[in-house]
């Protein structure tokens, strides 16, 4: 008997596999040995980093479902993920919730806010809709400043919130009687989001409300008339991002940043965050859920890696007295816009239309196509 | 609620499937359809025809609810479907297929056939967010489904190209299989051959006879090609101004003379 052809496939639930094959099961294992080996390996530096783009990872995802599946522009996303940290603030902080507490709590609220700006996309697209969402970011910058009860006011609060699932405090983090920093700990908690986080987001754009946003993306009428309701799902796709945005921004309060002020959240700051992410989802890749976390990579470690060898490079500066024309901070802010700008131009679905093509080319070569 | 339905199998030149009983539509000062009345039975292939802005594409459309006609009533199988969204005519089983093409262009075939059985699937954000369960179950069981349509209508070989980019006659052989994903009781073909060279008109004729002899579906067809809405309809309605000029078989709508006055312009 001919032996079968591992390209062979011969049903459906083999053909809906994520990891279906060996080249993609041989990828899954070398994530997982990074998953694991990572915090052993490399030093605090870049685990701090690594925790940083965990964040943007989750965001850019949650994003992703709202801009690259269902094709809604927003240029709000920062303030769901100040919601979020505020969240964390608040019931993880304040009110001493555990983390399995505060984080769907967070996540419930974001989700609730979303939930309420999502009837505006049924009115507005495009750039009217990026510029209400754009609002958001001024609105939540004024409550950010004089709630102070809960937001501690310009000045911002810290947030010490739990960070552990039941005995496992990631913060401190104790197995087999190794300890190990509060970096290592919190990579593998952040990672572990990130890959809950991805894996639930892939389910869903696989399965029946994934296809349906993206046929609100391509073509909206056609998508009514046969049987997909706008207002449910463009009101419940705000809702997922933005609840997924405050999962990131609880994070981000409490475990990158153990403070959140309203700087970073709101107005101005808010709306480069905001583009932030959406450069994380231009550069990796539009409309798929690996590009956000690839995009997270880039988009994140740049600043951290123009910061750290600035002094290397003769043209920046990391404080206005050194020399060198260009500060840190506004360099970093030209490279996004030259990332977007370029990948807009060169390759519009991001990395992971790349890697498709690289993988296509291998897979018919020595054939063109 | 009437959500499932299934296509009736075996075509019976009977009863009334669609009633349509004198519907009038305006746009402001614009008369696009005034009192337009027909039927059509079941399992009969029925056929609009009309100049340019006749109003045909606006009939479709109060059909499946995309357009509100201010007048008269359109029932299927007694369900009223004036005032109803298109989303829930859907639902009731009227599909439809679009002159300019409606597909969605970043998805495969799969995927587009697949949202043509939105409404016959369930899956929601949470259980598919945890696929294992419901989610995986409906996947497998109405991909099934959806391949049994590409194999009728020989898709299989663009099964996973993005439907953008693919050639102009399978496109539109893609919406022809997304409108019988959705398992309707009633197709709306509009201009299903437009633009299309001989062969694919031909290609097109012989899928839609396929569809009607293997599904025995009720369609009612836009089209201006006359030798195909002659070959293959079995009644015809002519329109113009969004007026009924005459309704009867292909070859006495041929001879009537309002309607080659409609087409060729009175001898005056």
């Amino acid at each position: 008997m001919a032996r079968r052809s591992p390209y062979l496939i011969t049903d459906y639930r083999s053909d809906l596999r994520l990891f279906g094959s060996n080249w993609k099961r041989f990828g899954l294992l070398l994530m997982v040995v990074a998953f694991i080996g990572a915090p052993l390996q490399l030093d605090n530096f870049w685990l701090g980093l690594l925790g940083l783009v965990a964040v943007y990872a989750i965001g850019g995802i949650g994003l992703n479902l709202l801009t690259g599946y269902a094709g809604q522009v927003s240029l709000g996303h920062a303030f769901f993920l100040g919601v979020g940290a505020y969240s964390a603030a608040w019931f993880g902080g304040q009110q001493g919730w555990p983390m399995l507490l505060w984080l769907p709590a967070a996540a419930l609220i974001g989700a609730a806010m979303g939930a309420l700006v999502g009837p505006i996309a049924l009115r507005l697209s495009g750039q009217y809709l990026a510029i209400v969402t754009l609002g958001l970011l001024f609105i939540g910058e004024h409550f950010m400043v004089q709630w102070k009860a809960v937001t501690g006011g310009t000045r911002g609060t810290s947030v010490n919130a739990d960070l552990a699932i039941g005995p496992v405090d990631f913060a401190n983090l104790e197995l087999f009687g190794i300890t190990f920093t509060r970096n290592q700990g919190l990579f593998w908690l952040l990672w572990g989001v990130v890959a809950l986080v991805a894996l639930m987001a892939k389910n869903i754009a696989r399965t029946r409300p994934g296809r349906a946003l993206q046929a609100i993306r391509d073509r909206d009428v056609a998508a009514e008339i046969i049987g997909v309701s706008l207002s449910r799902y463009k009101v419940a796709v705000f809702a997922l991002s933005s609840g997924i945005a405050a999962v990131a921004g609880g994070f981000y309060g409490a475990a990158v940043q153990q403070f959140v002020s309203p700087v970073e959240f709101g107005g101005i700051q808010g709306l480069v965050f905001s583009i932030t992410f959406i450069a994380v989802i231009i550069v990796g890749g539009m409309g798929t859920i690996s590009g956000g976390i690839v995009g997270a990579l880039v988009v994140g470690a740049l600043p951290r890696i123009t910061q750290r060898f600035a002094d290397y490079l003769p043209f920046l500066k990391s404080t206005p007295n050194d020399s060198g024309i260009i500060l840190v901070g506004q360099f970093n802010l030209m490279l996004f816009g030259a990332l977007i700008i370029v990948f807009l131009l060169a390759e519009p679905l991001g990395l992971a239309a790349l890697w498709r093509r690289i993988t296509t080319y291998f897979k018919a070569w020595p054939f063109s196509y | 609620m009437e959500t499932s339905t299934e296509p009736a199998h075996k075509p019976d030149p009977g009863p009334t499937l669609l009633d349509v009983s004198d519907i009038s539509l305006r746009f402001g000062g614009v008369q696009a359809i005034t009192g337009v009345s027909f039927t059509v039975n079941h399992g009969e292939l029925f056929a609009v025809i009309g100049p340019n802005g006749a109003g045909k594409t606006s009939i479709f459309n109060c059909i499946n609810g995309v357009y509100r006609p201010q007048e008269g009533s359109i029932r299927l199988d007694g369900t009223q479907l004036v005032g109803l969204a298109s989303r829930r005519t859907a639902e009731l089983g009227v599909a439809r297929t679009f002159q300019n093409l409606g597909l969605f262009t970043n998805l495969d075939i799969i995927d587009n056939l697949m949202l043509g059985r939105h409404h016959l699937m369930r899956t929601g954000f949470i259980a598919g967010a945890l696929w294992w369960g419901r989610a995986k179950r409906e996947e497998i069981e109405n991909r099934a489904k959806v391949e049994q349509i590409i194999d009728l209508l020989e898709l299989g070989p663009y099964r996973r190209k993005p439907v953008g980019m693919l050639p102009y006659g399978i496109q539109k052989r893609i919406e022809l299989g997304r409108a019988l994903a959705m398992e309707p009781r009633l197709l709306l073909l509009d201009e299903p051959v437009a633009g299309m060279n001989l062969e694919e008109t031909e290609d097109m004729a012989r899928y839609i006879l396929e569809v009607r002899a293997s599904l025995g579906l009720t369609m009612i067809m836009v089209e201006h090609d006359m030798h195909v809405v002659m070959d293959l309809a079995d009644r015809v309605m002519a329109v113009d101004f969004g007026v009924m000029l005459t309704t009867g078989t292909p070859a006495e709508v041929q001879q009537d003379q309002k309607v080659i006055d409609a087409y060729l312009g009175k001898a005056s």
